[in-house]
């Protein structure tokens, strides 16, 4: 690649290459790596085009750690990471940390009563002394107020010049994000260290109420919300993706201060967690700051992991969501987990299928036969084994049953014979041209690496799985495409009208992913 | 039309803690209080210096930037053109126009082997046209240039416009008239557009009978009438040579002529407010809620105090007084907040939003409008204001780090008519805030009494409570209708 020195926009110039060139076909991503004794991961990507950094501290624990009664508290966790520590966000907190004493001692009084409503055997259901407990608390908050600073960190990095700032959760991950103007690394380190050092669960029970709403807002009130928790629910009978990131409504109400606490404690240390800075940085300064600011983080044990997995499915499943709006069609196949050697061909395929408009669901159900406005194919790439899923939308006159037919049609096709070298050659080319534009976002590169990290435990896996990709052959498609999308590994869900008996679908299938803080 | 540019000195800004607001009294307030932030120093690129701008033989004006870091190059034009030209009774043609100019090929290219040629090369070549710009964009590794510069002009140039692919626009868009009421959101922020602007086409509500009435021919002159090359700037950015590039672009322009183009009127906004309470009934858990008014374009100069106080009331996210109360100590909302639009070409909206349970709808819009009501009564803080204003000048670096943002930017502020310093002003504008300004603004560009409301959810439930903030109406949603013969 070119890099004749021209400075246009940026004053401190310095043209740093972000590739190493290892000959003319190969790029390889550039990344300097540092492990704290802690056990903590530092990982630096430099690019020295502006003077901006972007970061992400992801923490490998997301939905798929969770047990039953457990369901959504990696997501309300990510939610009270931002409640302020013992040094932000309170003026007082000795004054406060007696406050909340009292808070927690009465819910577990609360707690223990609101498990009292939910117990059939305890008939007849009284909640006189749960709302006693609960105006209690409400009465002790308001008290606790006056020592609170409301969103200190979050106002925090908004006056600093942060942008793109939030967290999110996911099945397989949990990762706070912010970027900045690159003078203010150090005050990064400070904000970010402090926050995973010092927690302090301020307002648990009104952030509680927030969540629950999250919840009406993206799932009860959705009907792409509602068909996809019913589907993960159909599709995985033993596996934690079975569950919905945001969690059950039940759970929600039953999460007490003690549970969160102990969930905290298991998976947020420094050896379940890396850091990734892309940008105008320094790594050796990187790497020094982290040791002053994140050194003294306390390694825990190594976390809790799920042992309860997914046995082979014998035999097609089939769920059906009413709701009040037009048909919608989810279709999904158990595949391996994200570094099985078969994702990169089964990723290939889910690329020939429907990226583009030369795709093959494209042009055949979109253009040629005209049953649906939008149809698309997806393999996951997860920590444990996921599934391939199709979705679709049937255009009005059309079932989702036509639909489904189709896209059986498509998979029958691949399964019996090659994909051209073309098509593969096509989607080789994309997957070229995706990473060398990928460097241009210092926010896209820490996805990537953050990602690859929590997925298979190194990062340089973004480098293997480039290769893999570029060896993959239209006999492996083939193979993939008998091997995993076959009927017996197979759930299907629809959307259908209440009133209606038909059924029908929408919109590209995003990552299980979701629930911004 | 000629474009000049002065090179003008190179203005640089001095990135640091600058008014940093004092601070909360917290002890990590403190600690952060001793850190220090070197000074950083970056260009405010501008047309003639960092961009520079050049014209072809036929008209089309070129705003170019080299970037040499990748082996990239992108084209993203700009034409002036919109469904703020539409005919009536052909809603729906500018858009449809845009989008079928590229799908439905060229003479020389088929469609599927325009789409093969491009996808094969990892590249992409799009056109389109919104309300009050139209566009095309060709991206693609550099090796390609050479190989799709003469696509790109062909498409622009030459659509043929088959009908199997209008017939599949019409197809998109009739099934999105359908599934409009499918998402409740969507429907708020549609009737609330509706309330607010009535038939402009800021608000208007797309109809199947308009779509359908648009055919090939109307299409081909839409096209004709605004692609020309006296009425196209491409903003081009990535890996090539600026001698060259011209020389290249002559050429695959060539013997395109320019014409006159007689521009119908731009429909301005009646400015009429519509207080009241809307109300939607759907069988949901949660409602949603949108409110507010008429507000201001980009060209009015109180733009920058109006978004300093968006900011403190509800537009700073959790720092904002709307999200803070009926989030964070209420728990009566996810999304709460509200937005001060201060970058449109008509006027544009104020409204404030937040999704909670049907039960609590009252006591969040309640207080909401307090919040609202509050800032215009007393002064903000000093805090308040400095937090505001420090947020805009220290993110404000994050524009100028993608050189094809940069020329965009650019571009948009000629094809607005915008002041070619106003990124240059910009700060200084932030700074010159006062605390009086933000009062005096909240005072003048935000009506309580004239709120339109737009409560999507289990209304009729909760009807008579929402009384309190203006007369009540139902609105039906109407079953779309999109059969020919009914």
């Amino acid at each position: 690649m070119t890099t004749s020195a021209k400075t246009f926009f940026v004053l401190p110039l310095l043209i740093i290459a972000l590739f190493t060139l290892l000959n003319a076909e190969q790029l390889n991503i550039d990344v300097k790596e540092h492990v704290l004794d802690n056990g903590m991961k530092i990982l630096v990507v430099e690019n020295h085009d502006a003077p901006v950094f972007s970061t992400i501290v992801r923490v490998k624990v997301g939905a798929v750690d969770e047990r039953p009664g457990q369901t959504g508290l990696s997501h309300f966790l990510e939610h009270m990471m931002f409640k302020g520590t013992k040094i932000f966000g309170t003026t007082d907190y000795e004054a406060e940390e007696n406050l909340m004493a009292q808070i927690d001692s009465i819910g577990e009084l609360l707690m223990d009563e609101w498990r009292k409503l939910q117990d059939p055997m305890n008939y007849p259901p009284d909640s006189t002394r749960y709302k006693e407990l609960r105006d209690q608390i409400a009465k002790i908050q308001e008290s606790q107020k006056e020592h609170i600073v409301k969103d200190e960190l979050w106002e925090t990095y908004l006056k600093h010049g942060g942008t793109m700032l939030n967290a999110s959760t996911g099945d397989d991950g949990t990762q706070y994000y912010v970027s900045l103007p690159s003078n203010r690394l150090e005050l990064w380190m400070l904000m970010e260290s402090d926050r995973f050092k010092n927690m302090v669960f301020r307002e648990f029970y009104s952030e509680r109420d927030v969540v629950y709403e999250e919840r009406r807002m993206r799932t009860d009130n959705s009907a792409w919300g509602k068909l996809y928790e019913q589907f993960s629910a159909t599709a995985f009978t033993s596996s934690a993706y079975q569950h919905p990131v945001v969690g059950w409504a039940s759970d929600i109400e039953s999460w007490d201060h003690e549970l969160l606490k102990e969930y905290f404690e298991n998976y947020y240390t420094p050896n379940n967690t890396v850091a990734v800075i892309a940008g105008d940085v320094n790594p050796e300064e990187v790497f020094s700051l982290a040791e002053k600011y994140f050194g003294d983080w306390e390694r825990g044990p190594e976390p809790p992991r799920q042992t309860t997995f997914e046995p082979e499915q014998k035999g097609e499943r089939r769920v059906t969501v009413e709701f009040d709006a037009n048909p919608m069609l989810l279709i999904g196949y158990h595949i391996p987990a994200a570094g099985h050697p078969d994702m990169a061909a089964l990723d290939a395929l889910s690329d020939i299928l429907s990226r583009g408009r030369t795709s093959r669901l494209n042009k055949s159900i979109v253009e040629e036969q005209k049953i649906a406005s939008s149809v698309s194919a997806n393999s996951s790439f997860s920590r444990y084994p996921s599934l391939f899923t199709f979705s679709g939308t049937p255009l009005k006159g059309h079932t989702t049953q036509e639909l489904e037919d189709a896209i059986y049609a498509e998979i029958e096709k691949v399964k019996a014979e090659p994909v051209t070298t073309w098509e593969l050659q096509k989607v080789k080319n994309q997957f070229d041209a995706a990473m060398i534009k990928s460097v241009n976002s210092n926010m896209g590169m820490c996805w990537r690496l953050a990602n690859y990290e929590a997925m298979v435990g190194d990062w340089s896996y973004i480098n293997e799985y480039w290769q893999a990709y570029k060896n993959v052959t239209t006999e492996d498609i083939m193979r993939v495409a008998n091997q995993y999308l076959k009927e017996s590994n197979r759930t299907v869900a629809t959307l259908v009208k209440p009133d209606e008996a038909g059924d029908e679908s929408e919109g590209a299938l995003s990552e299980k992913e979701s629930s911004s803080y | 039309m000629r474009l000049r540019y002065l090179i003008t000195a190179v203005f640089v800004l001095a990135l640091n803690a600058g008014l940093m607001a004092q601070d909360t009294g917290t002890e990590g307030a403190e600690m952060i209080e001793e850190l220090e932030f070197p000074k950083i120093t970056w260009d405010i690129p501008e047309l003639g210096e960092e961009v520079i701008v050049d014209t072809l033989e036929n008209g089309i004006v070129l705003f170019m930037m080299e970037d040499h870091r990748l082996p990239v190059f992108n084209i993203s034009g700009i034409v002036r053109t919109g469904s703020m030209y539409e005919p009536e009774g052909l809603e729906g043609v500018a858009s449809m126009t845009g989008y079928v100019m590229r799908t439905g090929g060229t003479e020389t290219y088929e469609p599927d082997s325009l789409n093969a040629l491009l996808e094969y090369l990892a590249a992409s070549i799009e056109t389109w046209i919104y309300n009050e710009q139209g566009g095309l964009s060709l991206n693609c590794l550099s090796k390609d240039v050479d190989r799709l510069l003469p696509v790109l002009a062909d498409v622009v140039m030459n659509p043929e416009f088959r009908q199997d692919k209008i017939d599949l626009e019409k197809d998109k868009i009739k099934e999105n008239i359908i599934r409009r009421n499918d998402n409740p959101s969507r429907i708020a922020s549609r009737e609330f557009d509706h309330l607010v602007y009535g038939d402009h086409y800021y608000g208007r509500i797309l109809e199947w009978e308009t779509v359908e009435a648009v055919t090939r021919q109307d299409m081909i002159d839409f096209h004709g009438k605004y692609f020309v090359p006296n009425n196209i700037w491409l903003g081009i950015t990535g890996d090539f040579d600026m001698a060259d590039i011209k020389a290249k672009l002559n050429e695959v322009f060539a013997g395109w002529q320019p014409s006159e183009i007689d521009f119908p009127e731009d429909p301005e906004v009646e400015k009429e407010y519509k207080p009241g309470v809307y109300l939607i009934d759907k069988e949901l858990s949660q409602s949603v809620i949108n409110f507010g008014h008429l507000g201001i374009t980009q060209y009015n100069p109180d733009r920058y105090a109006i978004a300093v106080m968006n900011y403190i009331l509800g537009g700073g996210s959790f720092t904002s007084r709307m999200t803070s109360v009926v989030r964070s100590d209420m728990g009566l909302a996810y999304s709460v907040g509200s937005r001060f639009e201060t970058d449109t070409r008509d006027l544009g909206q104020f409204y404030a939003y937040c999704q909670t349970k049907t039960e609590t709808t009252y006591k969040a819009i309640y207080n909401m409008l307090d919040q609202i009501k509050k800032i215009r009564e007393s002064e903000v803080t000093d805090y308040e204001l400095n937090s505001a204003k420090d947020s805009y000048i220290n993110r404000f670096v994050f524009n100028f780090t993608d050189p094809a943002a940069i020329v965009r930017q650019l571009m948009n502020l000629e094809y607005d008519g915008m002041p070619r310093d106003f990124y240059k002003n910009y700060i200084a504008n932030i700074q010159a805030v006062t605390k009086d300004d933000v009062l005096r603004v909240a005072k003048e560009y935000l009506h309580p009494d004239k709120m339109s409301y737009i409560i999507v959810g289990n209304t009729s439930e909760i009807a008579d409570q929402l009384k309190e903030f203006g007369e009540v109406t139902f609105i039906e949603l109407q079953e779309p209708i999109v059969d020919a013969d009914m």
